[in-house]
Parts: C-alpha cells; structure tokens; sequence
C-alpha cells in the first residue's frame, strides 16, 4: 500500500516538475520605435499575466535586423525577473547605422528560467527608415554629426525609389569603405581622424531627370573632435572674503567650435544652484562670483562638448582659501649695514605672514620671514648688510591662519646701503727698474677677497719714506681708475704704502719694502737664474718651487700678455708651506710662452727665488726652417738653417728637427733613416735632430744623377704642421761612372768594329777557311821541296781513304763545275730569294757577303756536308729536290760550295778536275774549325 | 594648434588696405576729387585681387571645389549686373554704394558664420575680416565721394533673408558669395581701368590737340 502511495506521489511530482520544464510564456506584445536623435531603437514587450503572476526569471532573445541587408545584426539575450506589477518589458539598442538609412526589424522569443523550452519567436516588428518612403529628394544621415576622433562613422545617402547613387564621397578624403545599393549608398569612415579643417564634407549625387537637378545632389558635413579634458586643476580661493574666483586648466583643443565647443558650468551642491559667473578662457579658465554668508562650498564644474561632458569638484572653507592680494607701495629706510622695509597690503580683517626675498649682487638670495599685524602697513628689518651694496628686494604674503598659497611676489625694488669705511687692504706688488742714480717702481694694486671699498668714490693714496733715517715721506694720491703708478726712488731702502680712501674714511694700509740697491743688485743679477720649463694643462699652467722656511708667504708673477706693453703684470700670493700652484687666467692662451717669477716674501720685502716658463699648451711652429744652403755631393746633400728662431717667439719649446727626404718619382728607401707614410701613401725617409740648437744635417747614401725632394720641420712638444711644400734638389752626374762605362762598353766595341773591318785579315790571321798547310801537320813529312811548294809522295803516306768515283760520274760533276762557274750572279740571287740569316737586328743576306767575281771551287766533302747540317735551320722548309736523301746529291748542292780564293785550292781544282776517274782526297782534320767559323 | 599658413601676408594685405583708407581723408572736398577718385580706383583695383584670392582660399579651404558648386551663374542679390562705363561717376555712385553695403552684410554673415566652424585666429577667419574692413573701408570712401558731389549716401534696406541653419548650406552660400563678389570687384576693376585710359587718351589728344592748334590756325588762314 505504502509503496503504491510513495509511486503515486512520485509520478505526480515528476508530472508537476515535466509541466514545469514545458511551460512556455511566448511573448504577447512587441513594440518598436526609434529616438532618433540618440539613433537609438526602444523595444517594448510583454509575456502573458501569468508570467508576471508567477515572478517568473525569464530569459529573452532578442535579434534584431536590417531588411535591406536581410541580415541578422544583432542578437542579444536579456535576463529579467517579472514582478506582479505588469509592467511591460524595455530594452534599447544603439545602432551604428542611422536608423533613417534603412528599416531595422526586432523579433523576441521567451523562456522561463526552469523551463528548457524557448517559446516560439515573436512576429518581426519593424520601424521603417527612410528607404521605404518615397518623398523629398536626396539624403545623407547622420546629418552634421560630431564624431570624436578615432572612433568609426557610417553614413547613408538615400535616394527615392528608382534613383541609383551615382556618387557618395567625402572631402577631403578620408579612407573609407563604400558600398551603394543603387537607392542606397553606404560609407564607413574607421578610425576618423581630424584633419585641417574642423569639418568633413559628404557628397552624394544619384541619378535623376534634368528637370529636378537640384533634387540630385545632397551634401553635409560631420565633425570630427575631441571630447574635452578633465579639469585636473580645478581649485577656487578668495583675495578679500567678498569674491570667491575659480581656476581650471583649459585643456586641449577639441577641435569643435562654435556651437559645439566646449561648455562650462559650475554648481553649487549645498545650495543647488548653479554658480552665476561668466567663464572666461585664455591659457586658463576662470570664473568669479560674490559670496555670500556661505563659508563652507562644494562646487563641481562640468565641461561638456557634444561628444562627452567631464566634471571636478572642490570643496572647501573660504576661510581657508586665502590668496592674498600683491603688498604694494614699497619703501626702505637704510643704514650701512641694514634695511628696513614697509610695503602696504589691501587684505583687512585677516592676519597675513609675509616674506621678503633679499637677492643679494653675487645672485644668492635669502628669504626672510615676518608675522604681519593688521596695520595699515607691514615692515621688516633686514640686517647683516654690506655698505654701499645694491640690494634687491620684494615681498609676498599669506594667510597666517589657515595658509593656503603666497600671493605673487610685489613689485622688486632695489635699495642701496650706505657708504662705510673701507674694509679689509690692498693686494699690492711692484716692480723695480734699475735707472741711473735709482730706481723706478711701479706699484701695482688689486682689490683683494676680502677688501671692500664701501663707497661711491674711492681713490688710492701711496705713500713712501726711506726706511732708515728721519727722511720726510713722500706722499701722492690716484684716482680710482687706475691700479698701478710709478714712483722714482733713490738706491736706499724704502718703505711704500698704499691705502684705498672713499668718501667716509681710509682703509689699512698695505705696505712694501724695496730694498736698497745691493738688495736690487742682487735680486737683478738673479735674472740669471736658469728658466725651468713648466707644463700646462687644462686647468692653467702647473708651477713648483723650493719650499724655503724663511718666508712668511711667497708670490708669483706674470705677465698676461707677455708681448704687449704694458704687458699687464699679475701676481699672486701663497701661504708660507705652499710650493705647487697652478696658476690660471682667462688671458692664457695656446701657443704663448709665459714667464713666472717665483718671489718669496718676508717682512713685506721679496725676494726673486726661481724663474719659470711655459706655454699653456704648445703649439706646431708656424713656420718651416728655411733652409739657407744646399750643399750637394755625388751621393749626401748638407741643409743648413741657421737662421731658424729657438726663442720665445715660437708657439712651443723648438725640441728639435725633422728632415724628410724622398726621390721624386719614386718612394724612399736610403740608410739610417725612418720610414714616414705621407696621407697620400708616398714613403719619406726621416732623420731626426734631437737639439733645436744643431741647425745643419747631411743626408747621405744619396743617388747621383737623381732628383730629389727634402723638407726640414721643426718641432714642438706640440708637433710640427703637416708636410706641404718641399724643396727639389738633383745629385750631379757621377763621371767615374761614365769612364767605366767607356772601359766596358765603348773598347770592346772599337775592337769589335776594327775586326769587322779586317775580318778577312783576322780571318786568316786567326781562324783561316783553307788552314794553311803549312802551318798544320799535313806538312810535316818528309818532304821534297820544288821551289816553293812541298811535295808529297804517294808512298810516304797512309790515306784515311780511297774513293773511286764512276766516269759518269765525273762527267756530271764536271759539267755541272762549269755551269756555275759562268753565271755567278744568278747564284747569288739564289741565295739572296731563299737563304738569309735571321737575327735580332733585322735580317742578314747571308748571300750578301759573297761578291761577284769568278770563284774556283774546292769541293770537300767533309765540309759541305758539315755545312748543310749547319745550315739546316735556315733552310726553305719546303723541301727541295737536293735535300732528298741521297747522299751524293746533298754533297753536290751548288749553295754548299765554298769559294775559295786560295790559288793552292784552285789549281788542285785544276788538278782533280782535268782527270776522268778522280781521286778523292777526304781530309779528316780542321774540319771543327770551319764549321764554327761558318 | 592650428598652424596659419599667412598670418603675415594677410597682415601685409591689410596693411596695404588701411594705408589706401588712410591715405583717403573721408571728407575730401570737392577740390580733392581727382586724387580721391585716383585713390578709390587703386583700392578697387586692391580689392579685386584681394577678392580673387579670398574666393579661391574659402572654396578650398572648404572643400568646395567639387563640380564647381559655388561658381554658379546666380548674381549675390543687390549686386549689378550690367556694365557701368564709369561706376564712380555721380549717377553710378548710389547704385556702387548700395552694391557694397549688400557686399559688407553677406560678409558679416559669411565670419558669423565661419566663427562657428574655426578656431579662432584661424587664417581664414583673418581673410574674412581683413576682406570685409576693405569694403567697410570702401564703402567709407564712396561715402566720401558721394558727399563730395553733394549726394547724401541712401541706405538701402537690406533684405531680411530666411537664416541658413545647415552648415553645409552656410558654407555654399558663402562661397557663392565670395564668387560674386570676386567677379563684381574684378568687372568693377576692369571699368574703372577703362576709364582711366580713356581719360588718359583723351588728355593726350588735348594735348596734342592744343599743340596743333596754332599750327592748324596758322594753315588756315595760309589757305
């Protein structure tokens, strides 16, 4: 039983829950309308009575739509809980197009929170834009709109039924995207930025009949800006507790002007009444109005423009936000040392705190507090004072209570103290120029550190008496415009003193001792004191000294300008344990020798101690050695430059010379010198002289018979200048040189030339063609002398070797001997077409040594066959018949004849010749020497 | 900050105008009438090129230069039309003056107008006010003239026009204007140059009239 009452309930609850999750409230009302100004749609619905009855937590889709687009642009779910009051339903949607360009259409569906079913959708419920009716002419929307720059613009044109958009642009151009729809055009301006002028200009222009042409065209602008600043400064405050004056900062330009610029509007809270003042702005806004009894304010300021509205607020106490007004009339009673000053002020019934500035000469500035009463006037007294010193002052104020800011400053107004006695002494030194019968002294004076002159006027009275002795003092006075004179005094010891004197009264005195003459004579001759060289630095020039225990201070002086005269002597004292200083002038400058004299003072009296000079910092020399004389050697060439100045005069310490040296065409490379690489990339040979005094060199292992450039440059511890001008000079001509060239070259020639010219004779002499038999071994027999000639018997001797030569022969061999021994000149033309002697010189007819006389020929076969071996190089390389093979024939070519002009040789031709079968006779010697001499 | 592309040579233009004005007493007599008039006629002259130049600027300046929308055949109302052979003659005075006290109203309207869309001190707020004291400066002068001749100045009524509220259409009117003005100033030029010749050629032949006068007697009286 209990089981089936626990189902039953169990299913009646599964059923209530299902009725549940089923129950769907489908939306029973929908309306839409538009505010346009907003651009904005207003949706309002309504689900059945029950919905509300129940309390329901529904859910809501909402689309909403473009009908020309007949796309879905917007889908929104939005959760409410109903009440049972009944109240329709309302949600807005702000539409980036304009809801004139096209008919925006929102339908709705519902659900209940517990329920899983959406009800069906609503209906489209539709606002109509401008697309759908048909009158006026051309639109553009938005119509003058501000946009603030950055954000994105859509702007439509829209036609009348049937009329196409033929043009929708802006000007000046802006990058946009467009799209027309022939009745619509549609531009989407992103990112807009403002440019050169406040508005941008829309165009549209669609297509219509010539008659309705004004109906065409539709232009407007839209404006791009910023929306305005926050009033960060925002503050209020009062002068007098009758007007309280607000300030704000004015903020960027938002671009937007007119009646879209920016707006101000102050409020009060407590009263909650607007503020009536006028804002005025230049480089910041205010706005002022009367008070009332009302002490305690909150104020806020609104600034607004078109495109976003800012506010601030301040809330204060009037009484707390005092700004005094400018203390004005202000006078001074003064003494030497003080200043009291009253100045006037317009704030009555409320305590000021003052405070006065005191801008001292030097520019420090001292402020000086004071607790106003409620006078008509404030002063203060202003002491610690110097005499006759200028002094600026000027005053603000405060509230004393409850301070809040200072007021501007007053008016400055510059006050000079009274004249007093002058203070401190006179820095003073001297310098003492040995003249006949005395000296002369000039006296110097500065003002020193701690001196004053307190005065309008002052002037110098110098004073001098001898030292020993009731002498009477000699006395003179100068005036403020100078700060040296000169006294003449005797050679005896004196005493000088110098007071500075204005209108109240005179100064302590300061005072020298000159001594007597051997004093001066000593201190003169130490002008010969070496000059130690002293280095500078940025900072001045460096100077040390002996530190000696009997001075009581020491004193070093200069001259500024070493050059001039007056060379303007300056001095300067140091303590008694100093030795090092660094003294510096704005006078110093690069390139200037400077001498320091190093004084050590006891007693009012100096003495010289040590000398120096130095150069702030040194310079290359301003001009070369010149060089004076040249002497020039085969191979060493003596520049000398005597002339060259070491002194003073130079921008730098002369430590030495440079001399470059260099063949002009060609780099240079000579002995004991230095390698210098010129900017151009020449190579110099460099020799240094390391005394500026040493004003002579020699170049040595110099070329003769060769140009050379060389320059001397001085140096300094500053360098020396580049290397410009150079000076040429040529080593002579070398004549041992050209005696040995006559010994090898010229000799040998002439002896060469008489050879040629006595060859033949040489010839014989030396190297005959036909040795002489007698001179050879083929004499030496025994022998049976018929006259002159020797002759040979066949028994007595062994021949190398017989030959026995056919009659045919020999017939040949004859007839061919005879056949040139006639035309002797055609032979030569043979040899002159075909056989010549190539060398280097040109070509040589090797034919051309041969003359035209009749030639006997000795035929020897060991020679012409040497001689065609020799000759072979020489030969036609087309081959001839003669150069066949064929021994006897290369043996009887007629061009390996030798004309011999020897009788021996022509009657053993005779001889050979005159029998049919001939003997040969082949000797085996001399051969070796013909051939080489051929 | 906006930037003034001629702060300076719109000083120097009004500048030159207000010399002209000063150079010009407002009540010259009668005897002063030649350097008067010579004096109007180099305003004129000043005007019409300021005129050209304010025009082209406006027209740019507002991005009007598009199809030639303010280069309309439509006369600014009050302004002649026909030509004057010499507008500073007594007859062509009033109407001349009536033309440029229309002329000084559209431009008040124009700088009220422009305030509302410029900075102020933006450099076309400057050429509009510079213009528009040149034709106050002008009208002044006719002033003077007209007294000279011993005509009393007839102000004219001015139309009540219906105000322009559209921004766009306040700026097309202006350039309108502007264009209208330019091209009056310019024809008023051109006649007052005209004029001049012709009393220049008409001096000569007096001239040389008067030189050949005896010579002309003396063949007279020779035939």
């Amino acid at each position: 039983m209990n089981r089936f009452v626990f189902l039953a309930v169990l299913i009646s609850l599964r059923t209530a829950y299902s009725y549940q999750e089923s129950l769907v409230f489908p939306v029973t009302y929908l309306s839409v309308s538009k505010d346009l100004p907003l651009q904005r749609l207003l949706v309002e619905w309504d689900v059945g009575k029950s919905a509300h009855d129940a309390e329901l937590s529904m859910s809501f889709e909402i689309q909403v739509s473009r009908t020309e687009e007949n796309t879905i642009v917007w889908t929104e779910f939005h959760n409410v809980t109903l009440d049972k009051s009944g109240e329709p339903l309302h949600w807005n949607w702000d539409s980036d197009l304009p809801l004139e360009c096209m008919s925006h259409s929102v339908r709705i569906r519902s659900k209940a929170e517990t329920s899983k079913i959406w009800s069906q959708w609503s209906l489209w419920e539709t606002v109509l834009g401008l697309d759908a009716s048909n009158n006026g002419g051309l639109q553009i929307f938005p119509d003058e709109k501000v946009v603030e720059e950055g954000f994105d613009i859509t702007l439509c044109c829209i036609g009348r039924k049937g009329q196409i958009i033929k043009e929708f642009f802006l000007s000046p151009t802006a990058h946009n995207f467009s799209r027309t729809n022939s009745q619509i055009g549609l531009l989407t301006v992103k990112n807009v930025a403002h440019q050169e002028v406040p508005q941008i200009t829309v165009y549209c222009q669609a297509s219509c009949k010539e008659e309705e042409k004004e109906k065409c065209y539709s232009r407007t602008v839209f404006f791009v800006g910023k929306p305005p600043d926050t009033p960060n400064d925002f503050s209020c405050q009062t002068q007098d507790m009758k007007t309280v004056i607000c300030t704000w900062s004015r903020g960027g330009d938002t671009y937007l002007y007119g009646r879209h610029s920016t707006k101000y509007t102050l409020f009060e809270e407590f009263s909650q009444n607007l503020i009536p003042c006028t804002v005025s702005c230049s480089e910041q806004c205010s706005c002022s109005w009367d008070i009332n009894q009302q002490r305690v304010y909150n104020i806020t300021l609104t600034v607004e423009n078109p495109l976003r509205k800012k506010t601030a607020m301040d809330v204060f106490d009037v009484t707390h936000r005092i700004y005094p007004s400018v203390p004005f009339q202000l006078w001074e009673e003064c003494t030497d040392t003080e200043i009291t000053l009253y100045w006037k002020y317009r704030n009555k019934g409320f305590e000021l705190f003052c405070q006065t500035e005191v801008l001292h000469p030097d520019g420090k500035a001292e402020l000086h507090n004071s607790s106003g009463v409620q006078l008509q006037y404030a002063s203060i007294t202003l002491g610690g004072l110097q005499p006759y010193t200028e002094y600026t002052v000027r005053v603000r104020c405060g509230a004393a209570k409850h301070f809040w800011r200072w007021s501007e400053w007053s008016e400055a107004r510059t006050i000079r103290t009274e004249e007093a006695t002058p203070s401190g002494k006179l820095d003073i030194w001297r310098e003492i120029t040995p003249v006949l019968g005395g000296r002369n002294v000039t006296l110097f004076w500065k003002l020193a550190p701690s001196f004053r002159a307190n005065g309008r006027s002052v002037s110098y009275e110098i004073t001098w008496e001898k030292v020993e002795g009731d002498s009477k003092p000699e006395h003179i006075s100068v005036s403020s415009v100078y700060n040296s004179t000169r006294i003449s005094i005797d050679n005896c010891p004196y005493k000088i003193s110098i007071v500075a004197k204005n209108n109240v009264n005179y100064s302590l005195p300061s005072v020298v001792i000159i001594p007597g003459a051997t004093g001066t004579e000593k201190e003169l001759s130490s002008s010969e004191l070496k000059d130690d060289r002293v280095n500078g630095t940025d900072d001045g020039i460096f100077i040390s000294w002996e530190s000696r225990n009997t001075y009581d201070g020491y004193i070093i002086d200069w001259c500024n300008f070493p050059t001039s005269q007056p060379c303007d002597l300056q001095w300067k004292r140091f303590g008694p344990h100093t030795s090092s200083a660094l003294v510096s002038s704005v006078s110093f400058v690069p390139g200037v020798r400077y001498n320091f004299h190093i004084y050590g003072s006891v007693a009012n009296t100096a003495s010289l101690l040590e000398k120096k000079t130095g150069y702030l910092k040194e310079l290359p020399p301003l001009l070369d050695p010149t060089v004076e004389q040249v002497q020039l050697t085969f191979h060493a060439v003596t520049l000398s430059w005597d002339s060259y100045p070491t002194n003073e005069s130079q921008p730098g310490f002369v430590r030495g010379y440079h001399v470059y040296v260099s063949p002009v065409q060609e780099d240079c490379n000579l002995k004991e010198s230095k390698k210098h690489v010129l900017p151009g990339g020449s190579v110099l040979c460099k020799y240094r002289i390391e005394n500026p005094e040493e004003k002579r060199y020699t170049v040595k292992n110099l070329m003769p018979n060769t140009k050379y450039k060389l320059v001397v440059k001085a140096y300094t511890g500053g360098g020396e200048t580049p290397i410009v001008n150079f000076i040429y000079i040529e080593t002579p001509f070398n004549s041992n040189v050209l005696y040995l060239l006559v010994l090898l070259v010229i000799v040998p020639l002439v002896v060469a030339a008489l050879c040629h010219w006595k060859m033949k004779w040489v010839k014989e002499c030396c190297c005959p063609v036909i040795p002489s038999p007698n001179k050879s071994k083929v004499l030496s027999f025994k022998q049976i002398t018929i006259g002159s000639e020797k002759v040979l018997k066949v028994s007595d001797c062994v021949p190398d070797a017989l030959a026995v030569d056919n009659k045919s022969e020999a017939q040949k061999l004859h007839l061919w001997s005879h056949m040139s021994s006639t035309p002797t000149e055609d032979k030569i033309n043979v040899h002159n077409s075909s056989w010549t002697y190539p060398n280097q010189n040109g070509e040589r007819d090797f034919a051309s040594t041969l003359k035209p006389i009749t030639h006997n020929w000795f035929e020897n076969f060991a020679y012409s066959s040497h001689v065609a071996v020799q000759s072979d190089p020489y030969q036609n390389s087309e081959p001839s018949e003669t150069s066949k093979p064929h021994l006897s024939a290369v043996l009887y070519q007629p061009q390996y004849y030798i004309d011999i002009l020897n009788e021996d040789a022509v009657s053993a031709h005779r001889q050979s010749t005159g029998t049919k079968s001939s003997l040969r006779y082949i000797s085996q010697t001399d051969v070796h020497c013909l051939g080489r001499r051929l | 900050m906006r930037c003034n592309a001629r702060p300076l040579g719109v000083l120097a233009a009004v500048a030159e105008g207000l010399l002209l004005l000063c150079a010009v007493p407002a009540n010259a007599s009668r005897s002063a009438q030649p350097s008067y008039l010579q004096q109007t006629h180099s305003l004129v002259r000043h005007m019409a090129e300021d005129a050209q130049e304010l025009f082209v600027f406006y027209e740019t300046n507002q991005r009007l230069n598009v199809n030639k929308i303010c280069r309309s055949s439509k006369w600014l109302e009050g302004l002649p039309r026909g030509d004057v052979a010499d507008p500073l003659a007594p007859g062509a005075l009033q109407d001349l003056y009536g033309a440029m006290e229309h002329v000084e109203r559209a431009l008040q309207t124009i700088l009220q107008h422009q305030r509302e869309l410029n900075a102020p001190g933006a450099e076309l707020l400057r050429r509009l006010t510079a213009t528009h004291l040149k034709v106050r400066g002008l009208l002044n002068n006719l002033e003077g003239l007209l007294r000279a001749w011993g005509i009393a100045p007839l102000r004219v009524a001015l139309p009540q026009k219906p105000a322009v509220t559209k921004v766009f259409q306040q700026k097309l009117e202006g350039c309108k204007v502007l264009w209208s003005y330019s091209r009056f100033m310019s024809k008023l030029s051109t006649a007052l140059d005209a004029k001049g010749l012709r009393e220049r050629q008409e001096k000569r032949r007096q001239r040389r009239g008067s030189r050949r006068g005896p010579r002309g007697d003396k063949r007279a009286r020779r035939s």
